[in-house]
């Protein structure tokens, strides 16, 4: 490139400078190389000696670089950040449907998933969710366990070989309602596991609380979901987000 | 009846087809949902009757279990 340069040089007095020389000089003030080695090589003997806050750039990393005095820093640019959470299905409104759907959401690129939901049902049926692929839902073999507060009473009951995983405690439309879902693998031919956190005020705003963790058994690979409740309708938005698997 | 779904982001009208899969799945659900509740009921009747042949309350077994 233009600006590489394999030297840096030191004149002494009385030297007579090429046009070269003094273009090179004058185009870059902070030497431009290669490679950390061609840098490396470029000073010191009866080139200039390497000291505290020499300055480069290296165009095989793209990065410019200090000397402390003991070795090479970067000054930038830093690295890129890698978000934790991708957005693989943006914020969608839902406006009194009977099921909301979602497809083409799991893929390779992650493996597990947040699902956040704010809603309220307009009825007493909870909100349920149905994992699909090309667009059909399975409707078999969910089996959730679940621990509930409200007030002081806390239960707990296990259902097995439902037609759907069931998180979230209907609101029959009252205050809205908050669940969020994680979804573990669904993209993978094995079975899917479910964690699930929902905040609910079914009677004005005494909140009530459930912890539901469950699976779908069958051993299929889903790309969708489905979002629906047991009776009437639901109104709210969702978001689905990709856990990044790399640093 | 009409009943609207959100495919995808987009609203309309289920077709004839999704409504008949969605009501007949809304019939599975209530079933489910019925034979849970007989399921809790006949537990807390069977714990009734365990509270009542010792004499004591809910909370009084609370406090024993403790």
């Amino acid at each position: 490139m233009a600006n590489t340069q394999t030297t840096v040089p030191l004149f002494v007095a009385n030297q007579v400078l090429t046009a070269n020389q003094q273009n090179l000089s004058a185009g870059t003030g902070v030497p431009v190389f290669a490679t950390t080695v061609t840098r490396d090589a470029a000073f010191g003997g009866s080139n200039k000696a390497l000291a505290e806050g020499q300055l480069c750039y290296i165009e095989a990393s793209n990065v410019v670089q200090y000397y402390d005095g003991a070795a090479w820093a970067t000054v930038g640019p830093a690295a890129a950040v890698t978000s934790g959470l991708t957005c693989v299905k943006a914020e969608t409104a839902v406006s009194a449907a009977a099921s909301a759907t979602a497809d083409s959401i799991f893929t390779s690129s992650y493996t597990n998933y947040l699902v956040l939901i704010n809603y309220t049902t307009s009825s007493t049926g909870f909100l349920t969710i149905k994992l699909r692929a090309s667009g059909t839902s399975a409707s078999t073999n969910y089996n959730r366990q679940y621990l509930s507060g409200s007030a002081t009473t806390a239960s707990a009951d296990r259902t097995t070989s439902q037609s759907s995983y069931d998180p979230g405690f209907y609101t029959n439309g009252d205050y809205k309602a908050s669940l969020r879902l994680e979804i573990f693998a669904p993209q993978l031919a094995q079975a899917t596991n479910f964690i699930s956190l929902n905040a609910a005020s079914p009677a004005g705003y005494s909140p009530i609380n459930m912890f539901t963790t469950g699976n779908h058994s069958t051993a299929t690979a889903y790309d969708g979901l489905e979002i629906l409740p047991a009776s009437g309708t639901w109104t709210g938005t969702y978001a689905v987000y990709g856990y990044s698997k790399t640093v | 009846m009409t009943m609207k779904i959100n495919d995808n982001g987009t609203d309309r009208d289920m077709t004839a087809d999704e409504i008949a899969t969605h009501e007949a799945w809304v019939k599975v659900k209530e079933t489910e949902n019925k034979a849970a509740a007989k399921a809790d009921a006949e537990r807390a009747t069977a714990k009734q009757a365990v509270l009542d042949r010792l004499g004591i309350t809910a909370d009084e077994a609370a406090l024993l279990l403790g």
